[in-house]
């Protein structure tokens, strides 16, 4: 005669505890570990904290940093859609801005998880063209909703100047721009200095970088080297 | 920053007489109620007794057009007794600041240390309950367009909203509902027992009264109860009371304030009702010396050494013109009344969260871009302008032309000016 194989108390204890918090929960991952349909009831959206740290580093001027912590917090954030969140755009205007201002190649390496580098390190020229067109769009985006915003001009038109088919455009806006006094950042007047520059505006070229080294201060190193320092 | 329409009210009215700079006796008998903004004293020489035995006459304003106008300078967000909803806590200057003070707010310990050093202003604002009972609307219509600090002990002060003289009419004959205390004759009372009376009772620990000998007892800020502090920064400075208050109301006032203002800090001091006419004589007709106003600072020469953005934002920018022109997508939409609009102010759209958008200039009155750093015709930058403008406007001396900054709030000391007037003078460096 056999007899049933005898169940453990404790097994049955703890089944029994699994099936109660089982039956408790919405979802019958309550038991085993993962109790992710719970927690998140309670847990924080981290990204507006990273964007907000990337901004602060941008605007400490560290790039890599800065780009590194929104790819960190949005692994995808080049295929979000920007127009259905404020925190979306924002993440995709700092990590744009930090493109255009590294030339399209970011060194991630040690900062972001290999899995989530994608192109955005720019090893070749063509993921270089295509991260700074990719910024470009973006800025454009932005631009398209904060359309009065001279702020997000000059990153636009700062971008638009590293396209070769862009320059033009992106003359046109950092002279229209310059009139009023209200291109925003030292590197919107070192664009516009290059594109001047590029034009045969010498004249212009050396008043927009002399404005660009005013405002970059200790930075001037992207203002180009004093007209007295070439000669 | 931070703004608020009913508070101020009631203080502009007050300073609005003290600040003529040649008090006009006037008739005591007939307290104007024209549209017209007095702008001074109506200063009553000792002896003149105001009688106002005839009915203080009824504003002309339309009271359904001031509540409209209410709602569109947002008063509620500062003051209560605007007859309107009380705002979400979005929107509520003083519960909001309250609620971080307290450390109720909902948000981060961090955030919350974070934000405490800046919101220690609007703890408390005047509540604009039974403003028909007490004030004189012509005054209302008077301070509303030039509003002036009445509480010398509460640091912010009514704002210079936008509002026409019309506006200011219909305002005030809306916030004071047509209520208007009784006709009161002060014939044969006695000055001098109002001037003892004013010492025993010791009125002056919680009241100023400036431009009469000291009263023994005085306000000691930062002293006392949270009761007795919040009494001391509402009390206004008596001297303005000749322009604020009718002699009706007044006596009403000293003898029941409870039951005028129910909730009110001013105490009952169970003044007998010839006490309560002795006193209100005193404080209607006392010769008063002049105002005192702030010297105006000297405007100091630009600094040889660096300014960077850092510094301007330690000292000045984030000290206090951030909450009113702060960063829109981060407040829910809301960047405040330089930015996004507010307090009847038109959407400027001046940010001053970064460095690039406080480049980025602001829109003119065309809807046009423009810098706030492009000179004046004196040369000097915009900026600087409505920052020194704001120290003109406690010497007394408003432009029309041009609102000072920071609104409703102290102005900038010399050096704070110099800092700013250096960093754009070297290029605005980062």
């Amino acid at each position: 005669m056999t007899h049933p194989k005898r169940i453990p108390g404790s097994f049955l204890a703890a089944l029994t505890a699994c099936a109660a918090l089982t039956g408790l929960s919405s979802s019958a991952l309550a038991c085993g570990g993962d109790w992710g349909p719970a927690m998140l009831e309670y847990e924080q959206d981290h990204r507006p904290f990273a964007v907000s740290l990337a901004e602060q580093q941008l605007e400490d001027g560290k790039l890599v940093a800065a780009a590194a912590s929104v790819i960190r917090s949005m692994p995808h954030v080049r295929t979000l859609s920007a127009k259905k969140s404020t925190v979306v755009a924002r993440a995709q205007r700092t990590l744009a801005v930090a493109l255009v201002r590294s030339g399209g190649a970011l060194s991630l390496k040690g900062q972001v998880p290999v899995y989530a580098r994608g192109k955005w390190e720019g090893k070749s020229q063509a993921d270089r063209q295509a991260n700074l067109e990719w910024a470009a769009g973006a800025l454009r985006a932005v631009s398209a909703t904060k359309a009065d915003d001279p702020s997000v001009k000059t990153e636009l038109a700062e971008a638009l100047a590293r396209l070769e088919s862009h320059r033009q455009e992106a003359r046109g806006i950092l002279e229209e721009l310059a009139k009023k006094d209200l291109i925003a950042s030292p590197e919107g007047y070192a664009a516009l200095a290059e594109l001047r520059r590029a034009a045969g505006d010498e004249p212009g070229q050396r008043a927009a970088a002399e404005r660009c080294r005013a405002m970059a201060g200790e930075g001037a190193g992207l203002c180009g080297a004093p007209a007295s320092a070439k000669s | 920053m931070r703004v608020t329409t009913t508070a101020v009210l009631l203080a502009t009215v007050t300073l609005l007489a003290a600040c003529d700079d040649k008090p006009t006796p006037t008739p005591a008998s007939s307290p104007s109620v024209s549209a017209a903004p007095s702008g001074g004293a109506r200063a009553l020489t000792s002896g003149a007794l105001p009688h106002a035995a005839a009915a203080p006459v009824a504003l002309a304003g339309d009271a359904a057009e001031g509540q409209r106008l209410v709602e569109q300078y947002e008063c509620s967000r500062c003051h209560q007794g605007t007859g309107q909803p009380a705002p979400k806590l979005a929107l509520d200057c003083v519960g909001c600041h309250q609620q971080i003070l307290a450390g109720k707010f909902p948000a981060s310990p961090a955030k919350l240390a974070e934000w405490k050093p800046h919101v220690a202003y609007y703890q408390e604002t005047p509540s604009l309950e039974a403003l028909g009972r007490r004030l004189e609307p012509a005054y209302l219509v008077a301070f509303l367009q030039r509003p002036e600090d009445v509480r010398p002990h509460l640091v912010p002060s009514m704002p210079r909203l936008p509002l026409s003289a019309e506006q200011a009419t219909h305002v005030a004959a809306y916030l004071t509902r047509g209520e208007r205390p009784k006709a009161q004759r002060l014939d044969g009372a006695d000055p001098a027992h109002g001037r003892a009376l004013l010492e025993n009772k010791s009125c002056g620990s919680c009241h100023e009264f400036s431009g009469v000998a000291p009263l023994t007892a005085r306000p000691k800020p930062g002293v006392g109860s949270e009761e007795q502090q919040r009494a001391i920064r509402l009390a206004p400075d008596l001297r303005h009371t000749r322009d604020r208050w009718s002699p009706g109301a007044l006596v009403e006032w000293l003898l029941e304030p409870e039951r005028v203002k129910p909730g009110t800090l001013m105490p009952s001091h169970s003044l007998s009702p010839a006490e309560a006419r002795d006193l209100a004589a005193y404080l209607l007709t006392t010769p008063l010396e002049p105002p005192r106003l702030k010297a105006l600072p000297v405007r100091l020469p630009v600094l040889s050494r660096r300014v960077r953005y850092a510094e301007v934002v330690e000292q000045v920018i984030g000290v206090t013109c951030r909450h009113c022109h702060g960063d829109a997508d981060l407040t829910l939409g809301d960047g405040g009344p330089g930015n996004t609009g507010g307090f009847g102010f038109t959407p400027r759209r001046m940010d001053l969260s970064t460095y690039e958008r406080t480049n980025a200039g602001l829109l003119n009155a065309q809807g046009e871009r423009e810098s706030v750093f492009a000179k004046l015709p004196d040369g000097t930058p915009r900026l600087v302008a409505s920052l020194i403008a704001r120290q003109r406007e406690e010497a007394g001396q408003v432009d029309p032309q041009v609102r000072g900054m920071p609104l409703g709030l102290p102005a900038l000391s010399a050096e704070q000016v110099q800092l700013v007037e250096s960093w754009v003078a070297q290029g605005r460096p980062r």
